[in-house]
């Protein structure tokens, strides 16, 4: 009976019902799906992050965060590996390597870059080099002098598949060696900055490049999640005891990532109160518009013995079932837009320079979350029925001599 | 200085090329042999045993050039020294070198620093010789394959014509070096190519005459193939061979503490 009444008087005025339904839902639709577009842009950054080599979970040798030497080794990788296995769930992956600053030359280039010895199929579902290579091979168990570079540092070094580019570090022993590898693929990464930074050889290349027997420099973790990193860690660190190993987790490795994504929760909020703030406004006004319309048909209730706080009550309901409907429907095209351009991504490689300064890649892919989606809604509903408190009060405390008096 | 090893540096990398000839159809291993020996000659014709010498290291660039006066001294294949005697602005800048190692000293900070591999490819003192070339120059006999691959004649002397390829998992980064030796053991020219066997540097002996009582270039010039205004030139002042040198010459202190 009261929600016939509510719906009924919504739709007397059906002009401004509409008009204000629609501030709602463009409200609640710009609330999602932007929160949702820069979800997609942040979670790009982790995931661009944390498959650059950093894994979810690191194990480094003690010392080697702070000064990525060769000198700092790990001897046990194998012992370490079977022990976490025990207590990490299946799915879990592994890669161990050799990751030491190396400088690549040619005939007519030279730089810093990155020289990683991995196994390649340990690095699947690790990092980005898992995936393989864009153009050539992947280097295989059984090279020994073939080398995987990035687009990027290929057209750097102005050279192509099947030329050599030499490496040269400092060995196990310090002094300087170099040694020459054939290009045999090339990778593509999301960023050129990591296309240009990290050349891949295999683990045994790198291991008698370097004079370093079976020691590595790192295992790399990669979990299910990305959020189980740190209790994991926890685990892991109880675990070892270890004062040779230290064990940091991506959000340790990746501090700015860290930062960005707590300062991202704060954020949000604030932004949806400031959307709200404009909203409001015009839910203020529509429900006064619609009370001072009404107010002899609220004096003629109330003289008919009405109770100020039903008055209340059907006020509240009939804002409260034009935000909900708005609200639904704004849920409703936030998710339809964000599934349709999710589905090929946003592509700003226009952009492509400005966005790689952040880590974040060319095209971004929209992502909704729940915790998101409930927080806008919840301030929408909740915050609109505070607000139409206002015109609901007003209405309630009409007097029918008032009432007679209103024009 | 720099003129030795930028000698012995050519040399190495004839002998290098020597191998390529394989690569030619029809060339016997005994020719392949021949150029390695050939190359090994002018190498151990350029260094000698033990040498001192004095050097104009001019480089010149299309809007400026500067000239250096090096004191240099080398024993055997890997160890040598080189100090900068002149202009003042510079006196005192040392290299050292031995082994595959190198350190340089610089006397306004009074530091000697030990290369790391990052700067293995930076050209040395601003000129067109990189401390690799410098470092590397006693590897290269081993790192290429040498092949005769012409003879020519110059001023009434044969020349052969020597191309050096560098073995498969030698750390080189040229494709391919041709050198051009005169029929004593004086190496006339040394071309550095990329893969693509494109000329990068070119390292050119001019004004062959007397000097530490044999025949020797006195001047060397190493040029960008694709720069036309610029390169480096080494005069030699003079030089002597075989000389004595007092065992700590090659040391850290003495770079530090020249006569000490």
């Amino acid at each position: 009976m009261e929600f016939q009444l509510a719906w009924r008087n919504i739709w007397r005025n059906p002009r401004r019902t509409v008009i204000i339904m629609i501030a709602v839902i463009i409200g609640l639709w710009t609330m999602i799906s932007l929160t949702a577009l820069s979800r997609g842009m942040v979670n790009d950054m982790i995931e661009n992050g944390i498959a650059t080599l950093t894994g979810d979970i690191k194990i480094y040798p003690a010392g080697y965060h702070d000064d990525p030497s060769v000198a700092y080794r790990i001897g046990d990788a194998d012992q370490i590996v079977s022990g976490i296995k025990k207590i990490l769930p299946a799915g879990t992956r592994y890669a161990r390597r050799i990751k030491v600053n190396a400088v690549a030359s040619n005939a007519r280039h030279s730089g810093g870059v990155t020289l990683a010895g991995i196994d390649p199929e340990m690095e699947k579902g690790v990092s980005f080099i898992g995936n393989g290579v864009a153009d050539g091979r992947m280097i295989a168990e059984t090279d020994k002098n073939a080398i995987v570079v990035g687009q990027a540092l290929l057209e750097k070094f102005d050279t192509r598949i099947g030329h050599k580019l030499i490496l040269m570090a400092q060995g196990a022993d310090n002094e300087i060696t170099s040694r020459a590898f054939q290009i045999i693929g090339v990778y593509r990464a999301k960023l050129t900055s990591t296309e240009k930074q990290y050349v891949f050889v295999n683990l045994s290349a790198a291991r008698k490049m370097l004079g370093v027997g079976t020691d590595i420099s790192e295992i790399s973790i990669s979990l299910t999640s990305h959020d189980e990193a740190e209790p994991f860690a926890r685990e892991i660190r109880e675990l070892l005891e270890d004062p040779d190993i230290e064990i940091y987790t991506w959000k340790d490795l990746l501090p700015m990532l860290k930062a960005y994504l707590d300062i991202f929760d704060g954020f949000i909020v604030l932004w949806f109160l400031v959307v709200f703030a404009a909203m409001a406004f015009g839910i203020i006004n529509t429900m006064l518009m619609a009370v001072y319309e009404r107010m002899r048909e609220f004096g003629l209730l109330k003289a008919l013995g009405m109770k100020p706080s039903l008055i209340l009550r059907s006020v509240l309901l009939e804002s409260g079932m034009l935000l909900v409907i708005g609200a639904l429907a704004g849920n409703l095209l936030a998710a339809g837009s964000v599934a349709m351009v999710a589905a090929k991504g946003i592509d700003l490689s226009a952009l492509a320079t400005g966005f790689e300064y952040f880590g974040m890649s060319s095209v971004i892919y929209p992502e909704i979350v729940t915790k998101d989606v409930v927080l806008a809604n919840a301030v929408v509903v909740i915050l609109g029925l505070a607000v139409s408190a206002y015109p609901a009060a007003k209405a309630s405390r009409i007097t029918p001599v008032e009432a007679m008096a209103h024009v | 200085m720099s003129r030795t090893f930028k000698i012995r540096l050519i040399v190495f990398q004839g002998c290098c090329f020597l191998f390529t000839l394989f690569w030619f159809a029809g060339v016997s291993p005994a020719t392949a042999a021949d150029a390695g020996a050939i190359v090994q000659g002018a190498i151990n014709y350029l260094r000698e045993d033990t040498s001192e010498s004095v050097a104009h290291m001019t480089i010149h660039r299309p809007d400026w050039e500067r000239t250096l006066t090096i004191k240099a001294w080398t024993k055997g294949q890997s160890d040598s020294l080189f100090r900068i005697i002149a202009p003042p602005k510079d006196k005192g800048n040392g290299t050292l070198k031995k082994g595959k190692e190198m350190w340089i000293f610089n006397p306004k900070i009074n530091r000697v620093i030990k290369l790391p591999p990052s700067m293995m490819s930076q050209s040395w003192q601003g000129s067109d010789f990189s401390n690799n070339d410098l470092a590397k120059s006693d590897t290269v006999i081993d790192d290429y394959t040498h092949t005769l691959i012409g003879e020519e004649t110059h001023d009434g002397k044969k020349v052969y014509v020597i191309q050096s390829i560098p073995k498969p998992d030698a750390p080189v980064v040229w494709g391919m070096q041709k050198l051009k030796i005169r029929e004593d053991f004086i190496l006339l020219r040394e071309e550095f190519y990329d893969e693509d066997r494109q000329p990068v540097k070119v390292l050119t002996m001019e004004k062959i005459g007397m000097i530490g009582g044999k025949l020797y270039p006195l001047q060397w010039r190493m040029a960008k193939a694709d720069e036309k205004d610029e390169y480096t030139r080494i005069d030699y002042e003079s030089i002597k061979f075989n000389v004595d040198l007092p065992p700590h010459m090659f040391t850290i202190s003495n770079l530090k503490n020249p006569g000490r």
